[in-house]
């Protein structure tokens, strides 16, 4: 079966890891169209694949027994969905969508569990990247504790930001809601507001960044650690 | 179920709802205002300012202003002057 050559790759993990590395997990990889929506990993029930995205961004959200939701944390091309895999899990209390449609590779949990035996250095790079990942979860644990909606929501749309391309992100305030649990007119004042101080230009199921900066500051803090640890340990992001 | 918009009305003119939500009814709809409310007004109280909102403006798909719930009616029986 052919397989995607490196360069060709755009996922970041796939990108920065050695020639024999990639030459292990490589044959692998079945590309995957990502639609907006698909459940890849349902809370408490076995997973048999993981997606390395290359464009799109997943969500991974817990819930209440009332089916109140939050958001826990994202990930894009900059990672993978699946990882408890590499932690010798196959079924975990989280659900893992994809929330902007994208497209990736899949990969079954057996081959990449071989391809991390064969590997140090994928293996490396690929448990980097779960501290990573729990990085960005205790800062949204912080946000979540310490922050305003409004400040809550430039974080987040910061995150969203360096996972697509471009300056727009489609999402509805109903969507928005659910990600950061507040109610919906929360959602649709916060992003008054932040519209007002002129950060952003908020239509009706589109939001575009304008500017980035002043929503760094806004972010005052809580954006930045965890893109910097990807940075540091692993290669480019955003 | 039918579709709801939850219009904030501020000093300054109407937030508008651009999505709206789907309920059973007007009763059901108020009852999301009076949640939502809530929150404005504890997020309001937390960051130590007035809310931007004074009352939801809930509109039918045509736009028809159905009822009008100041934010007032959110607070708990009791709570501090509401009845000053």
């Amino acid at each position: 079966m052919p397989h995607p050559t490196q360069s060709f790759v755009r996922n970041g993990l796939l990108s920065v890891i050695d020639a024999a590395a990639y030459a292990v997990i490589g044959p692998h990889l079945e590309p995957v169209d990502l639609p907006k929506g698909t459940v890849l990993i349902e809370a408490g029930e076995p997973f048999t694949h993981a997606h390395f995205f290359n464009s799109g961004i997943g969500s991974i959200v817990v819930s209440t027994p009332d089916s109140q939701r939050v958001e826990a944390g994202i990930f894009g091309r900059d990672g993978l969905s699946g990882f408890g895999s590499l932690l010798g899990v196959d079924q975990c209390p989280q659900t893992t969508m994809v929330q902007v449609e994208g497209e990736g590779y899949r990969v079954s949990i057996e081959a990449l569990r071989t391809a991390c035996r064969q590997s140090d250095s994928l293996r490396e790079t690929l448990l980097r990247y779960v501290h990573v990942f729990i990085s960005q979860t205790s800062y949204t644990s912080l946000s979540n504790v310490s922050q305003s909606v409004e400040g809550r929501l430039a974080r987040w749309l910061l995150m969203c930001h360096d996972r697509v391309t471009g300056d727009d992100i489609a999402l509805t305030h109903e969507f928005l809601s659910i990600m950061l649990a507040v109610q919906r007119p929360s959602v649709t004042t916060a992003l008054h507001m932040i519209e007002g101080y002129g950060f952003i230009k908020a239509r009706r199921s589109n939001i575009t960044i304008v500017d980035r900066d002043a929503l760094i500051d806004f972010a005052d803090g809580m954006y930045g650690t965890p893109e910097a640890e990807y940075r540091r340990l692993i290669g480019p992001f955003g | 179920m039918s579709r709801f918009y939850l219009h904030q009305k501020t000093a300054n003119g109407i937030i508008e709802d651009p999505d709206g939500t789907e309920v059973v009814d007007l009763t059901a709809a108020r009852h999301e205002a009076i949640l939502a409310a809530r929150q404005l007004l504890a997020n309001a109280i937390l960051a130590g300012v007035a809310p931007l909102g004074t009352a939801f403006h809930i509109a039918d798909e045509t736009g028809q202003v159905l009822l009008e719930v100041p934010f007032r009616d959110a607070l708990p029986p009791g709570f501090i002057s509401t009845n000053e």
